[in-house]
């Protein structure tokens, strides 16, 4: 950022990029939704209705109801606090475990760095959604084992990320000062080192948040993730292909519910980058 | 485009399409000449929803060996016909002497197994010995333990002693677990099954097909039929697809009854619905408090609402049972009015038993829709009642594990599909653990009835205890819905047994048998030969240019990854629950016989010895043995590659085809209009869930417009077109994610390469955007793409897990998934391995790639 070159100096007052506008809305509707479902929904959930079963979305119900007649809309409001907490969880585990590797291994180098590193490149080396499911089939499939998958994946993103970033950070003089100040390297990476990443690891958050929606929806899908009754997305969709043929809004409606979430969180990661960096803002 | 100062770029790009139209032009057009013949009347495709862990019936429970080999390939001394009754077989008559002890069975005279060996009597006795031996691996062993002796009279008579009567031994000699086998054969079924039947096995793509073809020599009337294919498709949808694309010809056991309606609409089709053995109950834990108490159990029974549960979960196709015996077995008693549907009563009951608050239990699911799908309409019933029930889903091997062998449960709900299965009620150690002396006596005294009206009526009392004990709730025999091509015929409609006896089976209308059409031999180049070779000059080029230390560092680091990998494998999956013998040996297996295969299954050696010993196997390629398929791992890779390789190719090619167009022009017309709303469209296309948009495709081009088969794979050897044509669905659905993400990397790859020195002094020199991106950026940019496609190219291999399970295609991710669910650890753990090999080797390649695309890193190996 050092490098950015002569801005016109017109243009003080920050432009919030359009991605990062819509892809907030998004969100926001979404935790609304998922908010409002835990006080309130259409219809309870859990019931079951033979006698309403795959009815077409109609003023009833706007989004139609199941094979056992429960009502859809209801269903995706309830399942997506399931999706947020998965995946807002599994972000957590990454952010809490990837980020202070990430720093020790900028702040140590040498064999630390490396051990962290190797043990990165492993995980990494892992097609992700493949260890997921081993992860699941070795603890039983449910929401918490979903977390645990998914968070595994995100600490070597972190990891890295964090370290990338800190290693050009030890090298700039305010560091050094403090180097020659004689604080410790703990301290440096907390006070200095991590300040100066959080813009980027919000981004990454974002980003790892869409990536775990995704993710937890395809756990469900292949019946890993959360049990029924609780309602989710992935298995929504897994139930709904039978019935594609005849009732096509069982696959439409909780795939839509994943897009949207999707779409608004990555908007989001994609916004706050270009309103942090202003080398990509420049380049709009 | 300034004229002539692009040329080169222009050339360069255009060099890049030209090697990508290729490789596309030779996918498709190549094998155009291998037309498709028409489909000959003696072939018939069938789909089965589960596949045979292996096909020795004798061996193991697994109803899908019957469901394959029975009648068709192996024959018993007796056969059911598919109304349930006792027909002679390979013995032609049999009589009892008037104690009921010893039976004397006339077999048929010059009969062979389909290898050429001779059967008589001794073959009948080492068949019959061997499933009451020590150490046999029988899963019904204990329904011929009444079996003291047999004797061969002369070659074609045989004698069976019994120590106790057993009026039903004809009908038990009819059961898959007892056919005929040669002693020259019998250890080899599993993988080459040798069988009297009319039909033997042609092949065997696992996780795909199977192939019978008719026999010479076979003693009875030869099938109508030449070939029939066995197509296994689990997935409802897939099945759905399968059948209305015709891509199988008939679906005996159709999985998805929502979809009964649909068909029986369509002139194309034929839906047979008839009676199977399935007796699907709510199984309860007989001896764990509080149901223990038969208040509880009968509040339980209460609490059930048959009708709903059958319209709701089976959509109607089911008939209510009221004790554990199918309506159409001799000595039914219908008992369904016993506990009507009465929640108020079944709170009564609780109270009374001391629960007035109502009770909390779990109820366990195996895997199987009639499961899961009762089970969720059952927790809402319960509820009415007072019963809290909490579901959890297992998978079939920890179901078995955990509920059938352990009895770690309070409720579940399973299919018992073994017909006249009553005695299991008598057994101490079964999963539901009832225990009841008046039934034991009850049960022997149904033993040892002297005539049938006397059996019938002790029958019915049996029934009676078990439904006044309301020892489990029974909810359902489940119907067997077959959905065929008009113009078949021949098929079992009832299914008195697990089989599909495709004997009789054949085309309306269909004369003189066309010729049968000759498999092509899979062939070709040696593949495993050429890429060694290649390997080896890649290294040792590499070592020659950039030096052997930066190699051999490299490699060092790879290969531990790779280690570690394997260990890490390994470990995990030590802990995984569930024990791949049960899984194997199904229901109603004894103990030993599950010892007797754990041992033949290597599986008692410690940790330790098995990963060294695998981790050999894995040097030497061999990958070690399959537990469920009994051939080595390698082989089953490699066949699993050839869909999962073409399709992760395919599916690159097609990203790269769709990216590089929006990335060069969002990046050249940066911050345009264009740019955003190219921008917008990746963004859609990265949050698009890939298996979402599979669906997607599939209601669109295989439901409505009926233009592509929505699943299955009909395998290289059906020609390249077919196969091909199988992928291209599962390919867009694949590529669609990963050419938005391609695309939004390349375009700031270009961008950042824009803005490096040596570009803008380009720019400076008076060259435009356009053309300082088609000749400096775009060359740089590369490199970012090609990491990301090589990143991309293993998830993709295995990244089709969900795809592959959306359109049932044989691939690498779904071995993987089938075996988990198996528990064919060594399968699993090989699979992983593979594929972070792949993983390694890619990064490997793209490290390479680097030092070759990038002049200034290659500065470092100094």
């Amino acid at each position: 950022m050092t490098d950015a070159p002569a801005v016109p100096a017109a243009k003080p007052r920050v432009r919030w990029p359009l991605s990062l506008i819509v892809g907030a809305t998004l969100t926001a509707v979404v935790l609304a939704t998922a908010l409002l479902a835990l006080v309130w929904t259409p219809y309870d959930v859990e019931s079951v209705d033979i006698a309403a079963k795959l009815t077409a979305p109609s003023a009833a119900h706007w989004m139609g109801t199941d094979h056992f007649g429960r009502d859809v809309l209801s269903m995706i409001m309830a399942g997506a606090q399931n999706s947020l907490i998965v995946a807002f969880v599994a972000v957590g585990i990454g952010v809490g475990i990837g980020t202070p590797l990430g720093l020790t291994a900028a702040a140590r180098g040498g064999w630390v760095d490396e051990l962290v590193m190797r043990g990165n490149d492993l995980i990494f080396a892992f097609p992700a959604l493949l260890l997921a499911v081993m992860i699941t089939a070795v603890m039983g499939p449910g929401a918490i084992n979903a977390v645990i998958a998914i968070g595994v994946f995100n600490i070597p993103v972190f990891t890295r990320v964090a370290r990338g970033a800190a290693q050009g950070l030890w090298t700039r003089e305010y560091v050094l000062a403090a180097r020659t100040a004689g604080k410790s390297r703990a301290l440096i990476s907390i006070q200095h080192i991590l300040p100066n990443l959080m813009s980027l690891l919000v981004v990454q958050a974002a980003i790892q948040f869409a990536v775990g929606i995704v993710a937890e929806a395809g756990l469900s899908y292949v019946g890993l993730g959360a049990q029924p009754p609780a309602p989710s997305w992935g298995r929504m969709l897994a139930e709904a292909q039978t019935m594609i043929g005849f009732a096509p809004w069982l696959a439409i409606m909780p795939g839509l519910a994943i897009f949207v979430t999707v779409l608004g969180l990555s908007l989001t990661g994609d916004g706050l980058r270009d309103l942090f960096d202003p080398r990509v803002r420049r380049e709009r | 485009m300034k004229r002539g100062l692009g040329r080169k770029a222009w050339n360069r790009l255009g060099r890049t399409l030209a090697a990508a139209a290729l490789l596309v032009g030779l996918t498709v057009f190549a094998p155009a000449h291998e037309a498709q013949a028409q489909a000959p009347r003696d072939r018939l495709v069938l789909g089965l929803p589960l596949e045979p862990p292996n096909l020795d019936p004798t061996s193991g429970a697994a109803a899908a060996v019957d469901e394959v080999v029975y009648a068709n390939v192996f024959e018993g001394l007796t056969r059911l016909t598919q109304n349930g009754a006792v027909a002679p077989s390979l013995a032609e008559t049999w009589e009892a002497a008037p104690d009921g002890l010893t039976w004397t069975f006339h077999l048929r005279r010059g009969v062979t197994f389909s290898d050429g060996a001779p059967f008589d009597a001794s073959v009948a006795k080492f068949s019959l010995d061997r499933i009451t031996a020590e150490g046999s691996t029988n899963a019904q062993k204990a329904l011929f333990a009444p079996i003291q002796s047999v004797e061969v009279v002369d070659p074609a008579t045989l004698r069976i002693r019994l120590s106790r009567p057993m009026a039903t031994l004809p009908y038990v000699l009819a059961w898959g677990d007892a056919v005929m086998v040669s002693p020259r054969s019998a250890a080899t079924n599993a993988v080459t099954p040798v069988g009297t039947g009319p039909f033997k096995l042609q092949g065997w793509q696992r996780g795909s097909q199977l192939t019978l073809v008719r026999r010479d020599g076979y003693w009875g009337t030869p099938p109508r039929l030449n070939t029939v294919v066995f197509r296994f498709i689990s997935d409802p949808t897939a099945a759905f697809a399968a059948v209305s694309a015709g891509d199988v010809d008939a679906f005996p056991n159709y999985p998805a009854p929502e979809n009964v309606a649909q068909f029986q609409r369509d002139p194309r089709f034929r839906v047979v619905v008839g009676a199977s053995e399935g007796k699907v109950i709510l199984g309860i834990n007989n001896t764990k408090v509080p149901f223990n108490d038969v208040r509880v159990r009968r509040a339980l029974s209460y609490a059930i609402d048959r009708d709903a549960l059958i319209q709701g979960a089976m959509f109607g196709f089911g008939q209510p049972i009221g004790s554990h015996y199918s309506r159409q077995a001799p000595g039914y008693v219908d008992l369904t009015g016993l506990y009507p549907h009465d929640p108020a009563r079944a709170r009564r009951l609780l109270a009374e038993a001391g629960y007035p608050n109502g009770i909390d239990v779990t109820l366990r699911l195996p895997p199987r829709p009639y499961a899961r799908r009762s089970g969720e309409v059952l927790i809402s019933q319960l509820a009415q009642a007072g019963i809290r029930a909490k579901i959890e889903n297992l998978e079939w091997a920890q179901w078995l594990d955990q509920v059938f062998k352990r009895r770690q449960f309070d409720l579940t709900i399973v299919e018992h599909v073994e017909p006249m299965d009553y005695d299991i009620y008598g057994r101490k150690d079964y999963y539901f653990g009832y225990d009841n002396p008046a039934f034991d006596a009850l049960l022997a005294q149904v033993n040892a009835a002297p005539d049938e009206p006397t059996r019938n009526r002790l029958l019915g009392d049996l029934q009676r205890r078990i439904a006044d004990d309301a020892v489990n709730g029974f909810l359902f025999q489940s119907s067997r819905i077959g959905v065929w091509k008009a113009d078949v015929n021949g098929l079992w409609i009832n299914g008195p047994i697990a089989a599909n006896d495709v004997t009789g089976a054949g085309w309306t209308g269909a004369g003189a048998a066309a010729s049968a059409s000759a498999e092509r031999a899979s062939g070709g180049l040696p593949w495993g030969w050429i890429s060694l070779i290649a390997g080896v000059a890649l290294l040792a080029f590499v070592a020659w240019r950039f030096g052997a230390a930066w190699l051999l560092k490299k490699l060092g680091g790879h290969a531990l990854t790779l280690l570690a990998a394997t260990a890490v494998i390994f470990l995990l999956l030590q802990v995984v629950p569930g024990d791949p013998a049960s899984y194997m040996m199904g229901l109603n297996a004894s103990p030993e016989s599950i010892a007797a295969l754990r041992q033949q299954m290597g599986l008692e050696g410690s940790g330790l010895e098995r990963y060294f010993v695998w981790l050999g196997d894995l040097l030497t390629g061999k990958f070690g043995t399959s537990y469920t398929y009994q051939v080595p791992v390698g082989g089953l890779i490699a066949e699993r590659l050839a869909v999962s390789a073409p399709l992760a190719l395919m599916a690159t090619v097609l990203s790269l085809i769709v990216a590089l167009p929006i990335g060069v022009t969002a990046a050249s017309r940066r911050g345009t209009a264009v740019d955003t709303g190219l921008i917008g469209v990746t963004q859609v296309g990265v949050a698009l869930p890939n298996f979402w948009i599979a669906m997607l495709l599939i209601l669109l081009f295989s439901v409505n417009l009926g233009w592509f088969s929505a699943g299955g794979f009909p395998g290289w050897s059906q020609g390249f077109w077919p196969a091909f044509k199988a992928l291209i669905l599962p390919a867009v659905a694949l590529a669609a994610p990963q050419a938005a993400i391609l695309a939004r990397v390349l375009r700031t790859a270009l961008l950042d390469t824009m803005n490096e020195d040596y570009v803008r002094t380009a720019r400076a020199k008076g060259l435009s955007v356009n053309q300082a991106l088609w000749r400096h950026a775009l060359r740089n940019a590369w490199i970012p793409v090609l990491t990301i496609l090589g990143l991309q190219f293993p998830f993709l291999l295995a990244g089709g897990i969900i795809i592959e399970n959306v359109f049932s295609l044989p691939g690498l991710g779904r071995l993987v998934f089938q075996a988990i669910t198996q528990r064919d650890l060594i399968v699993v753990q090989s699979v992983v391995v593979v594929l972070v090999f792949a993983v390694v080797l890619v990064s490997f390649l793209i490290d390479l790639a680097y030092l070759f695309a990038d002049p200034r890193l290659r500065g470092r190996r100094a």
